[in-house]
């Protein structure tokens, strides 16, 4: 059985950059499936290297700054890519990647998915555009999951 | 220190010392577990209420947490004994590494032991003598002074009754273990006894914030423990509710980091209509400048700017764990603009990150 690991982070308090934690919340509102992690974060942090190395596929989803307002994006991860600085304060998809390899010996097959987000402002709510797209994300996500799951 | 830049980040110590760094990354789950545990949930947590918490610890979820404690301890000790047997090969930066003489300040309990969120504010000065105790979180404003400079969103904290710069302070782990006269928990008093064997007075050097923040690290451990076992500590009794009672209050803690002072006045409703935060990044502002000058004078020499120097520049920041995103509301991104200038004022060399 393979394992999935999906990460929603972002500041729920912040507007669009919420827009990942939403989605991993309406994907936990959908029957549990033992093979599949779904975890809301504020923030990508080292521990999640350990789990990481442990999963087959990671499926992140974020909000992003650049771009079309409501464009969603899907990207491949690539560990080799990882900035060798990009471990400060919080750190990247990439170096979780790379350092669950460095560490653990192994890393997942992974993929972003990023909505242009409209508005960072404060709040608790996505602007209605960003907010539009929930549902085509989680339908972005359950298309990557091997069927039956969820 | 000197080290080619692509091994001297985070997955170059993981290269070199895996073990180490596995064992880090163990704590962290360990800490954030315990988190979870506590407040019931990932999503949203909000164990931590005004008036105490919302639900009472499960003695299920206490012996959890009891469970991982072993780990917990031993991983603590291991690093802190590596630590240890390293510091040798880091004498010139142990010596150069903001160490003069200032004050230090954070809580104390009323037996002077490590105290994070009660007890009362303490100022010591470098020969280890205690210049101000007792002072309650009311009184905070009486002896701690703000200076704004033109050059900084950052106000620079001072002990009012020495003056500027004559009362810079110091707090976090460093001056914590500076000012206390001992801590209530069996390893870490053995820890503390021997890190105060640093200096003679107050241990000085900002190098050893990272010691006493392992140091601290395996207290606060060995008090999980200790609270986990005492019988107290499943009592349903979490909460006590109030509505608006004043219209100014103010509060300290101990942050890992060092002092956070929140004051506030809030209007019938309990709206707040003025606030002052001095966070731990502000009242170490000015030993965090003077640590720069120590740093550049001891290590920049030439008309060029090399790796190591830069690297030691930035390191004597991040030793007292600065929070700048949070201290000066600019982007989380630690920007580094390094200008070196020669005695008349050009231009020698200049690095931007």
């Amino acid at each position: 059985m393979s394992r999935i690991l999906i990460l929603g982070y972002g500041n729920p308090l912040r507007g669009d950059d919420a827009f990942g934690w939403r989605v991993a919340e309406r994907l936990l509102e959908l029957p549990p499936d033992p093979s599949i992690e779904i975890l809301c974060l504020h923030q990508l942090t080292p521990e999640l290297m350990d789990p990481l190395s442990r999963a087959d596929l990671a499926i992140f989803i974020d909000a992003a700054a650049a771009g079309d307002p409501g464009a969603i994006l899907e990207r491949r991860i690539d560990p080799e890519s990882a900035s060798r600085a990009a471990f400060t304060h919080h750190a990247t998809p990439e170096a979780l990647l790379a350092g669950a390899r460095a560490l653990y010996g192994r890393a997942p097959e992974a993929v972003m998915i990023s909505v242009t987000g409209a508005d960072f402002s404060l709040g608790a709510e996505l602007s209605p555009l960003v907010g539009s797209r929930l549902d085509e994300a989680v339908a972005t996500v359950l298309r990557m999951l091997p069927r039956p799951a969820l | 220190m000197d080290s080619d830049p692509a091994q001297r980040n985070i997955f170059g110590v993981m290269e070199a010392h895996p073990e180490i760094a596995r064992e880090g990354v163990r704590l962290r789950q360990f800490g954030q577990q315990a988190i979870e545990w506590l407040a019931g949930k990932r999503i949203h947590p909000s164990w931590v209420v005004p008036g105490g918490v919302n639900e009472p610890l499960s003695a299920a979820n206490r012996d959890r947490i009891l469970a991982g404690m072993p780990e917990a301890l031993a991983i603590a000790r291991r690093t802190l004994d590596w630590f240890k047997t390293g510091m040798e090969r880091f004498r010139e930066e142990i010596r150069t590494f903001a160490n003069s003489p200032t004050l230090f300040m954070g809580l104390v309990n009323d037996k002077g032991g490590l105290e994070f969120y009660d007890g009362k504010l303490r100022f010591l000065d470098a020969g280890g003598h205690v210049v101000q105790d007792g002072v309650a979180a009311a009184d905070y404003a009486e002896y701690i002074g703000e200076l704004a400079h033109p050059w900084t969103y950052l106000k620079s904290s001072f002990f009012k009754p020495l003056g500027y710069p004559e009362g810079v302070y110091r707090v976090g782990p460093l001056a914590r273990l500076n000012i206390i006269d001992g801590c209530d928990t069996p390893l870490a008093s053995q820890e503390w006894a021997e890190f105060r064997e640093l200096d003679r007075g107050a241990v000085l050097s900002s190098f050893h914030y990272h010691y006493a923040r392992l140091v601290e690290i395996l207290y606060a451990l060995e008090k999980i423990e200790q609270l986990l076992r005492s019988p107290d500590i499943l009592d349903p009794n979490v909460r006590a509710l109030a509505s608006a009672n004043q219209s100014e209050g103010v509060g300290v803690a101990e942050a890992p980091r060092g002092t956070l002072i929140h004051h506030y006045k809030v209007d019938r409703d309990g709206l707040i209509t003025w606030a002052n935060l001095i966070i731990a990044t502000g009242h170490n502002n000015a030993a965090m400048n003077r640590g720069v000058l120590q740093v550049a004078r001891h290590f920049v020499q030439g008309n060029k700017l090399t790796e190591g120097m830069l690297n030691r520049v930035e390191a004597v920041i991040r030793a007292f764990d600065p929070c700048l995103s949070c201290s000066t509301h600019a982007d989380g991104h630690l920007a580094l603009e390094i200008d070196l200038r020669a005695h008349d004022g050009a231009l020698l060399d200049s690095v931007r990150n």
